[in-house]
């Protein structure tokens, strides 16, 4: 109750500010339309940037971006907050793949058909389109890609006459081959119990021909495949013993902080870790490898879908204008200056083999590759109850309190359950 | 005439606080009832019971080692000795600092990898490597999180207790000395008798809020591993913010507020003096 209270009390302030501010600017100029949007900090300034190009070409749009909390859940709360109260204090979202489906349900945003066309959609990563679809309509237009993969220790496997692993078996032999524990561990990963379990998961189970929940909405959890990659992930820690048992309390940068300091072979990550780990001072520069994500024996390669786009508010009065914006803010110009400035990673597939991108960063193609086998997580209203079934789950598994086979069958129960409940 | 004015007037004079009250308390409190909804789900909520099970039993061992602890430091800190304002104020440390803040501290100091604790048993020879996974699994990560709400609170409980110290009267204490009663009778006739009703109050105190604990377990485990350390606000939270069920949320509140009235009553009756 408490910080539902301190939430309210955060968001009057902010519209209680944002409206004076605007009865401001439309006492200077009367005919301007002000647009403006919750984001995270502008590190590395680039939406400051793109922003005073668009007002330069558009002088009668003021774009207001407001530099929110840096944790996206407390945005995702104040963007609710907000929506909950019919308000049209953000025109434009900056959002989540995964807030996507529970905003699109509460019909908080605007479908874009109309203005994104089939044409060029297909100029975007599959899968970041998936993503911004809901039920058929899409709602977002993404500009910032993101997916899970594998990073690994080039100069460890090369010297030890080793070839970067494909299936499990590949990478728990070679980490084992290669491990010295505690120095040095084979792998390292999201064991938290957290949404991060849940990606990372996904991954395996991608990769060993099964999924969460199929386009009709069958859960497949209860699968032997299933059952087969929670399997594998458990035995890394409780059995072959190439992950720390401090890996269940790791999030992304637990594991980033292991592999940057070299006490770690293999890491599952997001593509952030990239330029942190070529970094000057990072100890492992130049030491490190990316691939897909390993798989099943006969099944493929599988990267668990992030990444964010903008969409617009039912509530606004200005969709024209904020269009506008987003349009300009997606071009193939803006997400390479995005690159440059900010490391965002494109949503454009031609620009993974751009000559100037490619020549500052020779990874981007094995990252484009990674990024074309990405699968969004299920796009369901109730997804945050899913996946916190399947997390608690999993984390049981884990922590060896349940059989994976038991634990998956009993996630299964739960969200079959969840998914008639409404 | 006057009496009647001076009535009038204190209600008067009362009515700022009332207002104050009625605004943060009671309308909220109403619109929790107004709110809530799905009550026939609770007793098909799997979830539930077991965040019931993980809150009482936390809230269990928390005040418990808290009331011991705080018994213990209200005791010392009622001697007269040398330096006792400096120590006074020491002790008060931890509770002065926010949960959130303190609870990343203790996060760090349970870190696996690069831990303290770990490091101290270590050297101490009490574990064979240093690198103990403290909240990794369901049991230890329980008395992980019980240690850090411990160490938070029981100056809290030091000081409530240290109020009711100084209220019991010395001439007692001087009456026992002359009896020849040595300082554990005097403790079990005097001391633990008259203390009583403050034991009662700081425990239903400490109880309410550590039956409502949020930020601590938030920070150190997310209510991992396997939903093990997950309290009941971390319970409310997900549902309220997570899921938009807004009248479950209430719901669950007044499950919250209904175990705690119903320890409150029962934790009172225990310690009724047996006089009246």
């Amino acid at each position: 109750m408490k910080i539902f209270i301190f939430g309210c009390l955060i968001s009057m302030l902010l519209m209680g500010g944002s409206c004076k501010e605007s009865a401001q600017l439309r006492a200077g100029s009367e005919a301007k339309v002000t647009i403006r949007y919750l984001t995270a900090p502008d590190v590395g300034g680039f939406s400051k940037e793109m922003i005073r190009k668009f007002e330069k070409l558009n002088p009668d749009i003021h774009i207001e971006m407001v530099e929110g909390p840096a944790a996206p859940n407390t945005r995702e709360d104040m963007y609710s907050a907000s929506f909950m109260a019919k308000e049209d204090t953000y025109d434009l979202l900056y959002m989540d793949i995964a807030w996507l489906p529970k905003f699109a349900a509460q019909g908080w945003l605007r479908p874009l058909d109309d203005r994104f066309s089939k044409e060029s959609q297909a100029e975007f990563l599959s899968g970041d389109i998936e993503g911004s679809k809901y039920q058929g309509k899409i709602y977002r237009l993404p500009t910032q890609s993101d997916g899970g993969m594998l990073y690994y220790r080039k100069d460890l496997l090369k010297a030890n006459g080793l070839n970067p692993p494909e299936t499990w078996n590949d990478l728990a032999t070679a980490a084992k081959k290669l491990q010295s524990p505690p120095q040095i561990w084979g792998f390292v990963f999201q064991g938290k119990q957290y949404e991060g379990l849940v990606c990372d998961y996904l991954e395996l189970a991608w990769g060993n021909q099964t999924t969460l929940m199929d386009g009709e909405g069958n859960v497949h959890l209860d699968s032997p495949q299933a059952a087969q990659a929670l399997g594998w992930l458990v035995d890394a820690v409780h059995k072959d013993k190439i992950a720390p048992p401090g890996v269940l309390t790791y999030q992304e940068e637990e594991a980033r902080h292991m592999f940057q300091e070299g006490k770690a072979v293999f890491m599952r990550n997001w593509p952030y870790a990239w330029n942190l780990l070529q970094n000057d001072q990072s100890p492992v520069k130049g030491k490190v490898g990316i691939m897909p994500m390993v798989h099943g024996n006969g099944g493929i390669s599988a990267a668990t879908l992030g990444g964010w786009g903008y969409g617009i508010s039912s509530f606004s009065k200005n969709p024209e204008a904020a269009w506008k914006f987003i349009e300009f803010a997606a071009s193939s110009e803006n997400q390479k200056l995005s690159y440059f400035k900010s490391g965002i990673l494109p949503t454009r597939k031609a620009l993974f083999h751009d000559a100037e991108i490619v020549k500052a960063s020779p990874h981007m193609k094995e990252l484009g590759q990674v990024l074309s086998h990405a699968k969004a997580r299920p796009a369901h209203p109730l997804y945050a109850r899913i996946s916190d079934s399947l997390q608690m789950h999993l984390s049981a598994a884990l922590s060896l309190q349940e059989k994976p086979e038991a634990a998956l069958a009993a996630a299964a129960k739960e969200i079959r359950l969840i998914l008639t409940s409404k | 005439m006057t009496a009647r004015r001076s009535y009038w007037l204190n209600w008067v004079y009362a009515l700022p606080a009332l207002i104050m009250i009625a605004v943060v308390n009671v309308v909220p409190m109403g619109q929790t009832f107004w709110w809530s909804s799905g009550f026939g789900r609770l007793s098909s909520d799997s979830r539930l019971w077991g965040v019931l099970r993980n809150t009482t039993m936390f809230t269990f061992f928390a005040v418990s080692a808290e009331l011991v602890l705080g018994l213990a430091i209200a005791l010392l800190l009622a001697q007269k000795f040398y330096g006792r304002g400096f120590v006074r104020a020491a002790v008060l440390i931890p509770w002065a600092l926010p949960t959130a803040v303190m609870a990343m501290a203790w996060r760090w100091i349970f870190n696996a990898d690069y831990g303290v604790l770990g490091d101290i048993f270590y050297k101490f020879h009490l574990s064979s490597s240093p690198n103990i996974p403290w909240l990794a699994s369901p049991g230890l990560a329980f008395f992980s999180c019980v240690l850090a709400d411990v160490w938070k609170t029981t100056p809290f409980m030091a000081i409530l207790l240290m109020s009711g110290l100084a209220a019991i009267p010395s001439e007692l204490y001087e009456a026992a000395l002359m009896d020849g009663a040595g300082t554990w009778r005097r403790f079990w006739m005097i001391t633990f008798p008259m203390l009583k009703p403050t034991i009662a109050v700081a425990v239903i105190f400490r109880a309410i809020q550590t039956f409502g604990i949020f930020d601590l377990i938030w920070v150190l485990t997310g209510g991992g591993p396997g939903g093990k350390t997950q309290t009941i606000a971390l319970y409310v939270y997900d549902v309220v913010f997570r899921y938009q069920e807004l009248g479950y949320g209430c719901t669950l509140t007044l499950v919250m507020a209904t175990a705690l009235i119903s320890f409150s009553t029962i934790f009172m009756l225990l310690l009724r003096p047996k006089s009246s």
